[in-house]
């Protein structure tokens, strides 16, 4: 059995939700009243592969919102308390979507292996950031070509580069994809230095000089609130793959010949009868778009390898990465592409839908 | 939205360490926290007891675990007094007294679900969350008692969670009933006792969490569907 730990967008959107699923008491709640709450297995479905194997998932509700954040043991506490649920629920692999694999990252939850009575089972568990890093990658070489750029002769800026993600966002495009130049982005000096010593590549530059430079730009950090983007310095055409969480960069780029991809993204071949998830998710098909790391506990359950395939940072290989594509591509899932994107960027700016 | 980016700072603290034991502040709560468990493994004993009357085939393993409830409360005891507290036996007998009488009242009528879901699910529930979150932050000589009462608790709970599993259908109306009137004075009395429990560093918040878990999946074992669940545990979370 596979496993969804998710949680709502904000906590505006999970009192809606509750409200929509006839939970009158928690829509009512405020956010003292969600922090106490605890985890919720809302809802089972089942899912059948391209091959014709079919497994059983559950959706596990961390009761989690963003504005928790700022209350670090409540953050800690959700998420750990969701991963002792999905154990005991008996499910084999469960992917942290969201904040959830942030927060245990940041949070070194590592340490933190007993809760209560439960000693949790890390190989139970994946971030989901191999097939995230691998679907982010091919939207990158699916859709650059889309809008006229050559990756051959491309400047990719990798915002975020030395992230779980980002790191191998960046060991794909420089020795797979084969771009002209990479560009490191991200807050700290040293990680980057010993990224571009890894990759024997790369040029390290500040955002703001990074991004006019870049025809394609990867997003895989989560973006400050007050962060702008001068989008008149960008190049035109431009591709922004964003990559993070909380995605937010179509609002801050949105420009004649910017276009931006919701990376990680990917559509399964056929609708899946889940209906909690479908509402919690932002996704323009929610029957069958997820986050790729929500995939990722899927695919891994579908091939009955039943490991912390992603785990901790900086461990993704090319070799994961090749794995769990063929994978993702042999159960029917594939990357959301711009076609998607450009449709909802039209209905974003309030133009008619074609 | 708040972003990582913007809470990093937050995510980073480590929370502070042991409370200082020997602090006046720290005695005054310990008075009372300490009496309600003293009181809650003694009412615990008797309630035991006073359902095997109740259920005479189980009259023998009913005995066995108020027995444990007896060590329990001796072993509280010990930590009162290895502190240098007295217990404030006159506050925690009150504390427990809205639970203490819909138990009796339950009792008197012979409503056996109702005195299973106030002792064996309630209480044992209230009891495991809360020593689960004294352990780590309690002085070692109460951790290492208070870990081995813990394991003892998880049986009560599975013996009123078993027992009410095999009389599920029979048993679910009065469950329902029984929540709805008993556990908003679960909530009021972890309201009650959250500046005292905060002085022990144990937080109102996780308390409340911890407890809905270990009861919440009680009801799942009984064979509550996940939704009836969440309805009946927002009873705890607002009032």
């Amino acid at each position: 059995m596979f496993g969804l730990i998710g949680h709502s967008t904000s906590f505006a959107s999970a009192r809606h939700l509750a409200e929509r699923l006839g939970y009158p008491e928690y829509a009512a709640g405020d956010l003292d009243m969600w922090s106490s709450a605890p985890p919720q297995l809302v809802e089972r479905f089942s899912v059948e592969s391209l091959t014709g194997r079919r497994i059983e998932g559950a959706y596990i509700d961390s009761v989690f919102v963003p504005e928790m954040l700022r209350r670090f043991k409540t953050a800690k506490r959700k998420v750990l308390n969701a991963m002792e649920l999905a154990q005991k629920s008996g499910i084999d692999s469960s992917a942290l979507g969201g904040f959830t694999s942030i927060i245990f990252e940041d949070m070194n939850l590592l340490k933190e292996q007993q809760v209560r009575a439960t000693t949790l089972e890390w190989e139970r568990f994946t971030t989901g950031n191999t097939h995230t890093a691998w679907v982010i990658c091919r939207q990158v070489e699916a859709n650059a070509p889309l809008l006229g750029i050559d990756l051959a002769k491309a400047t990719v800026a990798v915002v975020g580069a030395t992230g779980d993600i980002g790191s191998a966002v960046c060991q794909w495009l420089s020795r797979r994809t084969g771009v002209a130049e990479l560009l490191l982005v991200a807050r700290k000096p040293q990680p980057l230095l010993d990224l571009q010593a890894s990759l024997g590549c790369g040029r390290i530059l500040p955002l703001e000089e990074a991004l006019p430079q870049a025809d394609v730009v990867v997003w895989v950090a989560s973006m400050p609130e007050s962060l702008s983007i001068d989008v008149a310095n960008l190049r035109k055409p431009c591709l922004m793959v964003d990559g993070g969480y909380p995605k937010n960069l179509d609002s801050k780029a949105a420009a004649e010949g910017v276009h931006v991809l919701k990376g990680g993204i990917v559509e399964f071949y056929t609708d899946i009868d889940w209906q909690v998830v479908a509402l919690a998710a932002d996704m323009a098909r929610p029957q069958r778009q997820m986050f790729a790391c929500f995939a990722e506990a899927m695919l891994l359950d579908f091939e009955e390898h039943h490991t912390n395939f992603s785990w901790g940072r900086n461990n993704i290989t090319l070799a994961a990465m090749d794995w769990i594509g063929a994978a993702s591509l042999r159960h029917g899932f594939q990357a959301v592409g711009l076609e998607t994107v450009v449709h909802l960027s039209r209905s974003t700016a309030g133009l008619a839908r074609h | 939205m708040p972003t990582l980016e913007s809470t990093q700072a937050d995510l980073n603290q480590e929370p502070e360490g042991l409370p200082d034991f020997s602090s006046e502040a720290y005695k005054d709560a310990y008075s009372r926290i300490n009496a309600i468990v003293i009181e809650g493994e003694q009412e615990a004993h008797d309630n035991y007891i006073a359902i095997g009357t109740l259920l005479p085939d189980q009259a023998e393993e009913l005995a066995r675990l108020a027995r444990m409830e007896l060590k329990h409360m001796k072993g509280f005891t010990a930590c009162g007094a290895n502190l240098g507290v007295s217990a404030d036996m006159d506050f925690a007998r009150e504390f427990f007294s809205p639970l203490r009488n819909n138990f009796q009242a339950a009792l008197a009528e012979g409503k056996v679900v109702t005195c299973l879901l106030i002792q064996a699910l309630l209480i044992e529930a209230f009891a495991i969350a809360a020593y689960h979150i004294y352990i780590p932050v309690a002085d070692p000589f109460a951790r290492k008692i208070t870990e081995g009462v813990v394991k003892d608790e998880y049986t009560h709970l599975n013996y009123g969670q078993e027992w009410l599993k095999a009389n599920f259908e029979a048993s679910r109306a009065e469950l329902e009933e029984a929540n709805r009137v008993n556990l908003p004075h679960v909530r009021r009395m972890l309201e009650r006792v959250a500046a005292d429990a905060a002085e022990l560093r144990m937080e109102k918040e996780d308390l409340i969490e911890d407890f809905l878990i270990a009861y919440q999946e009680a009801l799942t074992e009984i064979g509550f569907s996940s939704r009836d669940i969440a309805r009946m545990a927002a009873a705890a979370l607002i009032g």
